[in-house]
């Protein structure tokens, strides 16, 4: 127990001290977080509409697809984007391993498959009158899909924060395109698993705790958001 | 102006419409009758191109509606606007719902607020105006969607069972306001309905509807007639044809006689009974609609139908050619 309490003791010391590395960690993995949440989401919601929206050929098999992909392990995903990336890979001339863009690929990866599926079903649990009443007042396709978003804003903002807990929680592609380097690509997830090996529990600890913070605040922020668009 | 050619459609394989034609003209007043899933709906959800016919042609003032689709599929859909059964407002206030079809189409603000006013002024909304769509009664909702509906002046006007969600007093409100509307401006009306008795207010044009074809035994025994001045409580008889129909009503000029197929009693001969209306002629058809009822329609001056028990018609031993007697009350005769 003491050394769990000393752990804690640690954390809030280093919280309210000011760290700078601390902080950069906290820093590097939101912006990480927010690109990758903004680009799987703004490919995720469309393809999750496209979905659910309306019959196409092998639309059942990309639902399949979707589907499975959330429960792709994250570092089977880092080991093929490390293939690509690396300097025998495909893309291995944009000099992107061990950068902090890698990872972003990397979460959009993971992040795609759970903002289409959820998006989809979202669309689908939306009344189908919605769509059809939007069309039959004279509404295009874009404006169509806006009437059925808004009906559905409640379950698409649950999309936006599954989509950032999963870019903001992931360690196994992180660790493997990023490299886990000191100032330039360790994340929170990536230092915690690190000093957590090392022995370093309170820093660990205090990283973790950031990392709930982080999740908590995004998460208070788009329930907020949702209650002003409640009436 | 809309018509549809040699349409079929199908969910998971099974034909749930069949119509070789069936079109509404500029002006009409169409009223579509059937039971629950006689494909009324699914008629009306292609009427108003919101689905694509398995088969068939959809022509919309003479031209295939696949050819205007280039120019986006809401182009041709801006013609006619569909009010579902059971209507659903869109998130926000009713002047947002009543507002939305113009706003779709670009209609700049100052003149959306206008119109919106007017339509709400028209279908007593008003004071509804600021309300949120959840806040509404169903009668209301629907009131709303009409008047959503008429807000952007289509050409069609399709209404799925309007009075469904509303009391005989909402419903008549509704039909009122309805019958104004086409006075300040023509459009074409298509209504669909289970209950005759809204087909005989509003159609002049009646189809019946059955297992998803149009039905040759059309819900008839409607008859145009022109009510003559009586004495308050005294039978009334109006000229139908050949025949003199006696009526129990204190309407008197132009008005429809609607005598529901199951109110006439059939006989082989003239039985003494309080019937007022006793014709004699003979059976032209026998149609058997669903199990255990019989359409007998008979030539006695005009085509009246009956519906019947089978056993009825086997005891009577009723066939086409074969005499028959329909007899009905006069106060069986509905007036509209």
């Amino acid at each position: 127990m003491d050394f769990l309490a000393d752990g804690f003791r640690r954390a809030f010391a280093l919280l309210f001290s000011g760290d700078a590395e601390v902080y950069g960690i906290a820093l590097l993995t939101t912006k990480v977080a927010l690109i990758a949440t903004a680009l799987a989401c703004a490919a995720g919601i469309p393809a999750g509409f496209a979905l659910a929206s309306r019959p196409f050929w092998g639309r059942r098999a990309a639902l399949t697809v979707v589907n499975t992909a959330l429960a792709f392990p994250t570092v089977v995903v880092g080991l093929l984007l490390y293939g690509l990336l690396s300097r025998r890979g495909p893309l291995g001339s944009l000099r992107l391993l061990y950068t902090w863009p890698a990872i972003v690929i990397g979460d959009v990866f993971l992040a795609f498959p759970v903002a289409a599926a959820l998006s989809a079903a979202a669309v689908q649990g939306v009344d189908p009158r919605i769509r059809r009443t939007a069309q039959t007042l004279g509404a295009g396709a874009w404006r169509t899909a806006w009437a059925v978003a808004r009906e559905a804003r409640f379950a698409l903002a649950a999309v936006l924060t599954a989509a950032f807990g999963q870019t903001v929680a992931e360690v196994g592609a992180a660790m493997i395109v990023g490299g886990n380097i000191r100032g330039s690509t360790r994340t929170l997830t990536t230092a915690v698993a690190l000093y957590a090996s090392q022995g370093e529990f309170g820093l660990a600890l205090a990283l973790g705790i950031i990392l709930v913070v982080l999740a908590l605040v995004v998460n208070v922020g788009l329930q907020l958001l949702q209650g002003r668009g409640r009436a | 102006m809309l018509e549809l050619r040699g349409v079929r459609h199908r969910y998971n394989g099974r034909v749930v419409l069949e119509l070789d034609t069936f079109s509404v003209t500029a002006g009409a007043q169409i009223a579509i009758v059937g039971h629950n899933g006689s494909g009324k709906s699914t008629l009306l959800r292609i009427l108003a191109l919101l689905e694509r016919p398995s088969e068939g042609e959809v022509l919309l003032d003479g031209r295939p509606v696949s050819d205007l689709r280039p120019q986006g599929p809401w182009a041709p859909r801006r013609h006619v606007t569909l009010v579902e059964q059971q209507p659903v407002l869109f998130r926000g206030k009713v002047s947002d719902n009543l507002g939305y079809g113009l706003r779709v189409r670009g209609v700049r603000r100052s003149a959306v607020n206008q119109r919106v006013a007017e339509v709400a002024e028209r279908f007593a909304l008003t004071r509804l105006l600021g309300r949120h769509s959840h806040e509404l009664s169903d009668g209301e909702v629907q009131r709303v969607a009409v008047a959503r509906a008429l807000a952007v002046e289509p050409d069609i006007l399709l209404l799925d069972e309007p009075a469904s969600a509303a009391d005989r007093a909402a419903a008549h409100a509704l039909y009122h306001a309805l019958a104004e509307e086409r006075q300040r401006r023509s459009f074409a009306i298509c209504l669909a309905s289970h209950q005759l008795e809204d087909a005989y207010r509003w159609g002049d044009d009646i189809r019946a509807l059955a297992e998803g074809r149009l039905s040759p035994v059309t819900p008839e025994n409607l008859f145009r007639v022109e009510l003559p001045e009586a004495a308050v409580g005294a039978l009334k008889h109006a000229r139908v044809g050949p025949l003199t129909i006696a009526v129990v009503t204190e309407r008197s000029g132009p008005a429809i006689l609607a005598i529901p197929a199951t109110d006439i009693v059939v006989s082989k001969e003239r039985v003494p009974s309080s019937a007022r209306n006793v014709f004699a002629g003979r059976v032209t058809r026998l149609a058997r609609e669903r199990p255990g009822a019989v359409h007998v329609t008979a030539d006695v001056g005009v085509d009246l139908v009956a519906v019947v028990s089978e056993e009825a018609v086997s005891d009577l031993g009723l066939s086409p050619g074969g005499g028959a007697v329909f007899a009905f009350k006069a106060s069986a005769v509905r007036v509209f």
